[in-house]
């Protein structure tokens, strides 16, 4: 990659509590028991467990001015977006807002602030009776926008919407607009949130495990302004590619999807057999089964990272929690995070641990 | 490699348009109802307005995505993701391009969307309505939500198998897609790029904007002393982004040139409008894209015709462009707020000023607001005039502001 | 007179609510937009709290006039009647 990209930070909100180190002891368990959710909301659930953080209180971590009306999900990109700036040391102020952007990957925004508007029209004494506060919170760049203002960050700011692989399009965009120049610094990342909606959504759509929530957001930039700023590089960017798979044979979509992988290993100068880490989508069904097993057939050597059977299955975000894991876990190695969407899109990068990174 | 300049190793032409609007399909009829003028809100259809006090939207009539597909199962897609594919349809026969698995990897889609498949959310809220709960959600619908399947119902349809990206940067996502797009062919990542928008009425965005004092009774009046504010609308646009050379070497029409975009955040309020940003990013636009705001000969307003929006674009622009700004029209006088298709449609309205020398007029306006009585607002006729640099404007709420900047073929 | 100011205290709990400030933070008569940084989405949803709260319909255009609690009250009873 021309641009050579290093990350720089890291926020992780899940449902072991907020930091990477929450992150890091539960996937370190393999397995945990998803937590009682059922004091969280007042509506029927699907099941009493799930994998939020149930003791998150917004108004607590970030103050009441700005707080009250926020949904769920920006809640959690705010304290991720935070994070990451506070682990980078990106300070924001006059000279950088206008260079520091933001692209954040979603399925759907909150579908619980949409979905409860379009609600209140139908039991509200008459239709337009909504809360107008709440508008806003119906827009899927909801997220974004309110981190720009908590932050001050006027630059770039862009909402991904690429569902399952929401956090492999956001490191797509964001790359670009690094490697394009239009931004000194990119703040990547993802969020889910867990409500009602979600874990009904989960529920009906029968998807394995049990229903997540989570925001990791990370800050991403070439390295010669890490280096110059003094800022720890975490890890390399070497690689990334997406694609889309037309047509829905899941033994062509597997090719496809390690096709891709030995392209991006080309580009970023690794050989499959240097592959430590293989993080790849954590599968909905057999077809996922499959093009997962194809798509690091090719990676002899590489240890997977799933992050489902601890933190629940948390959509757009689940991505940028195997990043932060792939982070952690290849500290001194190679990793590769491929994903792919139910309906074709498709995505993979190489992260090159930083003691490979720093003498690269 | 390209430094902040933005334009790249590679140019990148418009080679093909595909609207799928209110006021006409395809480039023909559309580029038509640009010149005469048309309006296409009529009394809602699409949901029970009763008990709003204002039922007016503006529907795409009739739409019937069957004749254009070629490859798609509309039935298996959202409203939003059938727009997105026939506009993506249109827009690639427009350009006059086969697609053949050979060169499919060089083809991506990226699309932007306000709210997505907005309508099956209403779908799913009656659903939650008549069984007490959310149990009550459809796995049709739910299957059918994620706002990544506009761009992938393009990609399905062109069978296309480059990047496939849904961009939900709320009302000026067309932009930041036909930005994207621009992006990726002028640095090798694609040849070619269907790049647009689309979004589809809905109960809630209705509700939501009369809440907010921003929704008009039955007309869109956009730089009018009398505005009252927006329709809600909705639609498909998509234009065929291609590197240069490969339309020329392919004896294509170029509409025009994508000279280069800008992109920044208000970062201050999530609904109300930024004059001092909004004017900053059309700086960033011409900086990127080249060009000096004397050299730009029309602009596609954002002109959503509320009071705040129409006043800080206008302010924006006089800190700009001085005295002397250029003609600036604003086509939701005509369409209503298409929402996230709404800067794809002035693209193409851009686009078309370029290429056929005339400048969409600005419908329903009869009183200069005196706040900016200098804005020549084109006035309710569409007329001739050679543009050589048209500058599209996209704003959203978020803060989210992209301004693309398209230019004529030397 | 004990109902009038229990309607005071209800909506300034509304406004107090809206502006994110605590109750006895909120004046009669300090100016939302200056002292409480309130913004014309917040005076919409104070406006449509108290609607819903009163079942009334009051027009955006008192909006203007809803500058502080005192103001509110005013406009409000005017709608609410006694």
């Amino acid at each position: 990659m021309s641009a050579d990209l290093v990350v720089t930070g890291r926020g992780v909100v899940c449902a072991a509590g907020i930091g990477t180190a929450a992150m890091t002891a539960a996937l370190a368990d393999g397995a945990r028991p998803a937590p009682d959710v059922t004091a969280l909301y007042s509506d029927a659930m699907p099941q009493p467990t799930g994998y939020a953080l149930v003791d998150f209180d917004v108004r607590a971590l970030l103050g009441r001015k700005g707080t009250t009306f926020l949904d769920r999900a920006t809640g959690l990109a705010l304290v991720a977006f935070g994070e990451a700036l506070a682990e980078a040391g990106l300070v924001i102020d006059d000279e950088s807002r206008t260079r520091v952007g933001i692209a954040l990957g979603t399925t759907v925004g909150s579908l619980r602030s949409s979905a409860d508007y379009s609600l209140e029209t139908l039991v509200a004494d008459r239709p337009y009776l909504v809360n107008p506060a709440l508008f806003p919170n119906t827009v899927m760049n909801c997220a974004s926008g309110q981190a720009a203002i908590r932050y001050g960050l006027r630059g770039v700011n862009s909402t991904v919407a690429t569902g399952r692989v929401g956090f492999l399009g956001a490191l797509g965009y964001a790359a670009n607009v690094l490697r394009r120049g239009y931004a000194s610094a990119m703040l990547v990342g993802a969020v889910e949130e867990f409500t009602p909606h979600t874990a009904w959504t989960h529920h009906r759509l029968r998807r394995p495990g049990q229903p997540g929530e989570a925001a990791a957001v990370f800050v991403l930039e070439p390295r010669a302004n890490a280096v110059r700023a003094g800022r720890r590089v975490l890890a390399e960017l070497a690689a990334i590619e997406e694609g889309y798979h037309p047509g829905d044979d899941p033994a062509e979509r597997g090719a496809l999807l390690a096709g891709c992988l030995s392209g991006v290993l080309a580009e970023a100068g690794a050989e499959p057999g240097q592959v430590q880490f293989a993080a790849t989508t954590e599968a909905w069904n057999a077809d996922d089964e499959l093009i997962g097993r194809a798509a690091v057939a090719a990676l002899p050597s590489a240890r997977p990272v799933r992050v489902r059977d601890a933190l629940g299955d948390c959509g757009a975000a689940a991505g940028a929690l195997q990043f932060a894991a792939l982070l952690d876990a290849g500290g001194r190695g190679t990793g590769v995070l491929a994903g792919w969407s139910p309906e074709g899109a498709f995505g993979a990068a190489v992260l090159r641990g930083r003691d490979r990174a720093e003498v690269a | 490699m390209s430094g902040p300049d933005g334009r790249g190793t590679r140019r990148v032409a418009v080679t093909g348009l595909g609207p799928v609007s209110n006021i006409g399909t395809g480039v023909r009829e559309f580029g038509s109802g640009l010149r005469a003028g048309l309006v296409g809100y009529s009394k809602i259809r699409s949901f029970d307005p009763t008990g709003f006090p204002h039922a007016y939207a503006g529907e795409v009539p009739d739409f019937d995505p069957g004749p254009t597909l070629r490859r798609l199962e509309a039935g298996r897609w959202g409203r939003s993701g059938q727009f997105a594919a026939v506009a993506a349809r249109l827009a690639v026969e427009d350009a006059g391009i086969a697609i053949d698995r050979r060169d499919a990897r060089r083809v991506a889609v990226v699309m932007g969307t306000t709210s997505g498949e907005s309508r099956l959310v209403d779908q799913l809220a009656a659903q939650a309505v008549a069984a007490g709960g959310y149990a009550g959600f459809d796995t049709n619908e739910l299957t059918k939500l994620p706002a990544a399947r506009l761009a992938n119902a393009a990609s399905e349809e062109l069978g296309a198998a480059g990047l496939s990206v849904t961009l939900a940067t709320a009302c000026s996502a067309s932009n930041y897609a036909i930005g994207y797009g621009f992006d990726l062919v002028a640095v090798g990542a694609a040849d070619v790029v269907i790049a647009g928008g689309a979004d589809s009425v809905c109960r809630w965005a209705h509700a939501g904007f009369y809440r907010l004092g921003a929704l008009s009774e039955d007309r869109c009046s956009p730089f009018d002393r009398d505005r009252t504010g927006i329709l809600t609308a909705e639609g498909g646009v998509a234009l065929t982004l291609e590197a240069m050379d490969r339309a020329h070497a392919r004896g294509a029409r170029v509409y025009a040139e994508v000279f280069g975009y800008g992109l920044n955040c208000d970062a201050r309020h999530m609904v109300t409008p930024n004059a001092d940003s909004i004017a900053e990013c059309m700086r960033l636009a011409h900086a990127n894209a080249g060009v000096k705001p004397q050299e730009i000969d029309y602009i596609c307003a954002h002109g959503t015709g509320t009071a705040i929006n129409d006043q800080a674009e206008a302010q924006a622009v006089r800190q700009v462009f001085g005295a002397n700004p250029p003609p600036m029209s604003s086509i939701k006088s005509m369409l209503g707020h298409t929402m996230g298709a709404a800067s794809g449609f002035g693209a193409v309205a851009a686009v078309l000023a370029i290429a056929e020398g005339f400048l969409p007029p600005t419908a329903n306006w009869s009183i200069p607001d005196p706040r900016f009585d200098w804005l020549d607002p084109v006035p309710n006729q569409s007329r001739p005039a050679t543009v050589r640099v048209a500058q599209n404007n996209g704003f959203a709420f978020g803060g989210n502001n992209c301004i693309t900047v398209f230019g004529a073929l030397p | 007179m004990i109902e009038t100011s229990v309607q005071k205290e209800d909506l300034r709990e509304i406004v107090a609510e809206v502006l994110e400030v605590d109750t006895d933070e909120l004046t009669d008569t300090d100016d939302f937009v200056e002292v409480y940084e309130a913004d014309s989405l917040r005076a919409i949803e104070i406006l449509a709290r108290i609607e819903k709260k009163y079942k009334v319909e009051i027009p955006q255009s008192e909006l203007a006039k809803m500058l502080n609690l005192d103001a509110v009250c005013e406009v409000v009873a005017r709608y609410v009647g006694t």
